[in-house]
């Protein structure tokens, strides 16, 4: 019998049997996923129609700031990003395919790792694309710290991924799914929004690489949401 | 509508019985929004049965399934399979037992032979490519094992859901209304598969709202009406009428 507390007791530490587990719920998500093209196509026109749409409203008013210009991109990565959970977790839900996961013999945390790693896959392909168009429609400057953004990007996306994750989980049974989804993820993940906005808006605007408090808030919210969301989601994956 | 089964004891059955009880409730009460669907069951199904649970609509059948399936918990009382008190942690416990639902749980976009694979994988099993091949040779799925399942007629996405649920090959097998939606063949190969598998050992529990059926299927009918046990008796000596009367009143 596993339970949270073991799962703490044992010092965090995955066995390679889950580690192995992971990788055949990823693998299958993947497959799944570049067979149907449900997902990633639908995820990415939305993401790079908001960064037109918005990136062509405001630019018409000549009222584009860096600062909007950031806010944009990170309005992309949440709407593409809820979607994105809704319909991986839908997934499971179809023919009650969740009901045989959970009856494998495998810990619901394992189940919860190996969806946050297939939404990080497919976010950050789509962020991939979208933020590419942004940086040519804003006209942005990455050349003075391009791996400094990389890193703040990944590490918002992580963060924005491990809350979305487990909400997507808590939703799925719910009518109301995408639009609670959103209800809920976007207010907890507002804290992790405002200090990405602000790391990029270094990168972009005064060609700095951020420093260390600002990925210190980032690493913090990550670690936190992780460790969090894996230890509760066994109590709100209902079959 | 008289039904006088027989059911003989193989050799395999015979050595199940000897392991005792597989699934004991204890004072198990289930309570969803405030109503209660379960009332003080105790129940206990020895090694190698074949009990069909029948009852009325709302009688309580599919949740007391997946109280026993571990994937809802009781309001209160226990369950313990296999001598171990079962809850949703009991990961160990999981591996010994198969479920088939009314819902056939299979991923769609994914062909049968990947199905099995994938659970085959999960289960831990050492060679799951030769387990999954067992499984579509046994379901007479060969032939169509690389086609996804989307493009499957019913009564063979049922096979392969029933090949889903014993990939692990499970002593306890769950069976929520396995015969819905199928035609005439595919009911009588799954009714021979079901008496194949308790032949060879394997426990049954099966939820189904044909009584005939269930009667002649089963050795033990376990009725519920109200969330309650109204009737517990070997299939030898039942009616299908007299289950019936009591299912209605």
């Amino acid at each position: 019998m596993t339970t949270n507390t073991q799962r703490l007791g044992s010092g965090l530490a995955l066995p390679l049997a889950s580690l192995r587990q992971i990788a055949f719920l990823v693998e299958k998500d993947l497959r799944i996923e570049s067979r149907s093209r449900q997902t990633l196509g639908l995820v990415t026109v939305l993401g790079v129609l908001i960064v037109t749409v918005l990136g062509l409203g405001l630019g018409a008013q000549n009222a584009m700031t860096a600062f909007s210009a950031t806010a944009v991109l990170w309005v992309a990565y949440l709407f593409s990003g809820v979607l994105c959970f809704e319909k991986t977790m839908a997934v499971e839900r179809n023919d009650a395919v969740l009901a045989a996961l959970l009856m494998a013999p495998i810990d619901r945390g394992v189940i919860y790792l190996a969806k946050l790693a297939s939404n990080l896959v497919l976010i950050l392909a789509v962020a991939a694309i979208v933020t590419p168009v942004g940086v040519l429609f804003f006209g942005f400057d990455l050349t003075a710290a391009p791996v400094a953004f990389a890193v703040v990007m990944i590490l918002s996306i992580v963060g924005f991924a491990a809350v979305g994750t487990l909400f997507s989980a808590m939703v799925s049974s719910s009518r109301l799914q995408g639009g609670l989804l959103a209800m809920m993820v976007f207010p907890i993940t507002l804290p992790l929004v405002l200090v990405s906005t602000q790391l990029m808006l270094l990168t972009f605007r005064d060609h700095v690489a951020p420093g260390g408090t600002g990925l210190g808030v980032l690493i913090a919210f990550d670690l936190i949401f992780l460790t969090v969301s894996w230890l509760v989601f066994e109590w709100v994956l209902e079959p | 509508m008289t039904q006088v089964a027989t059911h003989p004891v193989t050799q395999p059955k015979a050595e199940a019985i000897e392991r005792g009880a597989v699934v004991k409730t204890v004072s198990l009460s289930k309570s969803i929004d405030g109503r209660a669907i379960l009332c003080d069951l105790n129940v206990e199904i020895a090694a190698g049965g074949y009990v069909a649970i029948l009852g009325g609509n709302g009688a309580g059948k599919s949740t007391l399934l997946r109280i026993l399936s571990t994937l809802v918990p009781p309001s209160s009382g226990r369950i313990e399979l296999f001598g171990d008190t079962a809850t949703a942690a009991s990961v160990d416990l999981r591996k010994r037992i198969g479920l088939i639902g009314h819902q056939v749980m299979l991923y769609r976009d994914l062909s049968a032979r990947e199905n099995l694979e994938f659970f085959a994988k999960l289960y831990g099993l050492k060679d799951p490519i030769a387990r999954a091949s067992r499984m579509l040779e046994m379901s007479g799925l060969s032939a169509r094992a690389a086609d996804p399942v989307r493009n499957f007629s019913r009564g063979m996405l049922q096979r392969v859901a029933i090949a889903r649920a014993l990939v692990h090959d499970p002593e306890l097998l769950l069976a929520d209304e396995p015969f819905t939606g199928l035609d005439a063949p595919s009911i009588a190969s799954l009714e021979h598969l079901l008496a194949h598998l308790n032949d060879a050992g394997k426990t049954i529990v099966l939820v189904n709202h044909d009584i005939e059926q269930s009667l002649r299927l089963a050795e033990r009918a376990i009725v519920l009406r109200g969330g309650r046990v109204a009737v517990d008796q070997s299939t030898t000596r039942l009616y299908a009428r007299e289950v019936l009367s009591e299912v209605l009143s």
